[in-house]
């Protein structure tokens, strides 16, 4: 792995080198790549998670997490198609990042100071927030965490929840058994099934889980505390500081295009059209958008054209339009309440 | 219990071995009532009451509703099929039927002679690998990693097994020999991957060949898969195979000899035949439970039928069905483990009667 690891150091150390002088145009090596393969390498799930990775009826991937690769697919390589999903579990995702299965893995991830520096990963700007929460059955007459003592809580191995709970409880005193399944569904069925005092999870997982899958949503409650406020984000190998500019400013992209008001219906009047000088940059009718990150002028017009604004996305996957109606809450913008925001366009 | 000799008497015997004592027939009472009282139970949700359509999924929240039966009607091309592409699931099924039709054919002892069994079984691979990748036919190209589902399962599997026997049969006879060599090589390969976990072996094939071969080395994930998978099973079965070499006397090697018959002869007319029938309830076992183990590849990111069927329930419309769709995967393999045993079974009769 780190033999890898150093030639793409390396080669990254070259271009760069045979940079100097010359402008500071993007030579990512993972764009490169991509570039020559004609196809981006994303991370599916082995199985569905909730709104970020799913399987449609007709056998199609499906979800936040996917739309976010088929933008960046669009950005790079023009067609939202341009792109495979390689199925795998959460223990996997890293590992097959780090051997070049994937050239990004976009997939419910938490930026961790661990996964930052010990496992030799490189994270984009956050582009979305959920904190773990509790639910407990309202029988218990809980109000928060820290009376949980002597119960269990159900909760997914292997994930970031798994430790902030554990965390949480040590931290107030609160003696407890912790019971870990490998899948979200699995969780669920042991809290029904009373195998849990608790049940930990992202809160608005539970939330859509409340609305949606049980029929007696009122005698459970999610207890308030908010025990962590998770940044998601993308992961990329550490390295190619390039790679991560894309991937940064795709997002930004989708989030500012919100923000400016350009969605997917109205891109081709704003381009023909533009408002304002930042509309008319990020869309590539003054240039400068593309160079330099070693794209096409038009990427971000394109990108929002295919798959829509960051509001657009959000809503076909997780909000009005789909079955989970969550609100963005946290998720909205800055200027909405929330806490997404981008670097600015210049 | 029912199947007791009709010459004394059904009843009798029933009433004999079951309400012998008083204490006898409360007990066998009051069993066959929970018996019963299960089966209604299960009667009464996964039929009676149950949702069958994909139009009526409205119905499965219904407080009275039983099994809801309609995630099975919306997404049973998920589960069987992966993430094949929609429109050509056709071929997705005509390849499973192949391999399926196969392993039949392959039952029937007229293909049992080297040169038909090894044409039927390059013929039935070929057609499942054109169907599937399409691009030789001149059918759209699908990648292997877009293969998934039940089909998946059954190309595995069968791959597993058809390399894995082979090589098995190979490592048995490499352990046997006079050369100290080949005797020290197969010991080291089989105690190596014997001693590894299943799962650790797949995940080296999987994630950390590619960063050790060059690329033009790697192939497919899946065909690394197979290989790895084969290896694995080849050294159970080598350790099976051995087990049937060492019930066989020593004299009739010698005794083939006396006949002036060759090495290879007198181990393929005398010796194997009689290796294969100690070996086989073993074999029926190690296959069996490789169809079952064919379930692990969910870890290194390949579509398998549990992982379509966990994604087939894994959204918001249908996640609280996953007791459904559970039990039809349980069904699926249930059907084709029965169907392997009834296939060892009658193995082993075929076997007798050449006895004679």
């Amino acid at each position: 792995m780190t033999m890898k690891r150093g030639w793409i150091a390396a080669a990254v150390a070259a271009a760069s080198l045979s940079g100097i002088g010359t402008s500071a145009v993007a030579e990512s090596a993972t764009l490169k790549t991509v570039e020559e393969r004609g196809t981006l390498l994303c991370s599916g799930h082995n199985g569905s998670y909730f709104g970020f990775v799913e399987v449609n009826d007709k056998n199609e991937w499906k979800g936040l997490d996917i739309d976010l690769c088929r933008a960046l697919t669009v950005a790079i390589l023009g067609d939202p198609d341009k792109n495979q999903i390689v199925p795998l579990s959460w223990a996997q995702r890293f590992p097959a990042l780090q051997s070049g299965d994937v050239d990004v893995v976009i997939k419910a991830t938490g930026w961790t100071m661990g996964r930052d520096t010990e496992l030799g990963l490189q994270f984009s700007i956050p582009y979305f927030f959920g904190g773990a929460q509790l639910m407990v059955r309202k029988e218990l007459g809980i109000s928060s965490a820290s009376e949980l003592g002597g119960g269990t809580v159900c909760v997914a191995a292997g994930t970031t929840i798994e430790r902030i709970v554990a965390d949480h409880l040590k931290a107030e005193n609160v003696e407890h058994t912790m019971v870990s399944f490998e899948k979200t569904a699995e969780v669920i069925g042991a809290y029904k099934a009373g195998r849990c005092d608790a049940y930990a999870a992202w809160g608005p997982s539970i939330a859509v889980l409340l609305a949606n899958q049980f029929e007696d949503a009122d005698s459970h409650v999610i207890l308030e505390d908010k025990l962590s406020a998770e940044p998601i984000a993308a992961a990329m190998r550490q390295g190619d500081e390039d790679w991560v500019d894309i991937v940064n400013w795709m997002l930004a992209a989708l989030i500012k295009a919100e923000e400016l008001g350009v969605t997917s219906s109205n891109v081709d009047e704003m381009t023909a059209n533009p408002p304002n000088p930042t509309v008319a940059r990020l869309l590539g009718v003054d240039a400068g958008m593309g160079e330099r990150l070693g794209l096409r002028d038009t990427w971000a017009r394109e990108m929002i054209a295919a798959m829509g604004n960051f509001a657009e996305i959000y809503d076909r996957n997780l909000g009005e339009g789909s079955p989970y109606k969550l609100e963005r809450g946290l998720n909205n913008l800055w200027s909405n309440g929330g806490v997404l925001y981008t670097p600015i366009l210049d | 219990m029912s199947a007791a000799p009709p010459t004394i008497g059904r009843f009798e015997r029933l009433q004999r071995r079951v309400f012998r004592k008083p204490l006898d027939g409360l007990v066998t009472l009051f069993i066959a009532a929970i018996l019963a009282w299960l089966a209604w139970q299960a009667i009464d949700w996964g039929i009676l009451r149950a949702v069958w359509r994909a139009e009526d999924a409205a119905l499965c929240r219904e407080a009275h509703a039983g099994a809801c039966w309609s995630i099975i009607d919306a997404r049973h091309r998920l589960i069987l099929f992966g993430l094949y592409p929609y429109d050509e699931h056709w071929r997705s099924t005509s390849a499973a039927v192949a391999i399926i039709a196969t392993v039949i054919l392959s039952c029937i002892p007229w293909f049992w002679a080297a040169r038909r069994l090894i044409s039927l079984w390059i013929a039935g691979f070929a057609t499942y690998y054109l169907l599937m990748e399409g691009s030789p036919l001149g059918l759209e190209q699908v990648t292997t990693d877009k293969w998934g589902g039940l089909s998946l399962v059954l190309f595995l599997f069968s791959s597993v097994v058809l390399l894995g026997m082979p090589m098995g049969l190979g490592l048995a006879l490499m352990r046997r020999s006079r050369l100290p060599m080949l005797r020290w090589v197969a010991s080291l390969l089989i105690d190596f991957i014997r001693s590894l976990p299943l799962l650790t072996t797949l995940f080296t094939a999987a994630v950390v060949v590619p960063i050790l071969l060059p690329d033009w080395l790697q192939g497919d994930k899946i065909w690394r898969i197979i290989i790895a998978f084969s290896l694995f099973f080849a050294c159970y079965q080598a350790e099976v195979f051995r087990g049937g070499f060492q019930a066989i006397p020593n004299g009739q090697f010698e005794a083939g000899m006396a006949l002036g018959l060759g090495k290879w002869q007198s181990l393929g007319l005398i010796i194997l035949p009689q290796v294969f029938r100690h070996a086989l309830p073993a074999t029926i076992n190690m296959v069996v439970v490789t169809f079952k183990e064919t379930a692990v590849v969910i870890i290194i990111g390949l579509f398998d039928l549990l992982a379509s069927a966990q994604a087939a329930f894994g959204t918001g419309d249908w996640v609280a069905y996953y007791m459904e769709t559970y039990i039809f995967v349980a069904l699926i393999y249930w059907a084709f483990i029965t169907s392997l045993g009834r296939y060892g079974e009658f193995l082993k009769e075929h076997m007798k009667q050449e006895d004679h």
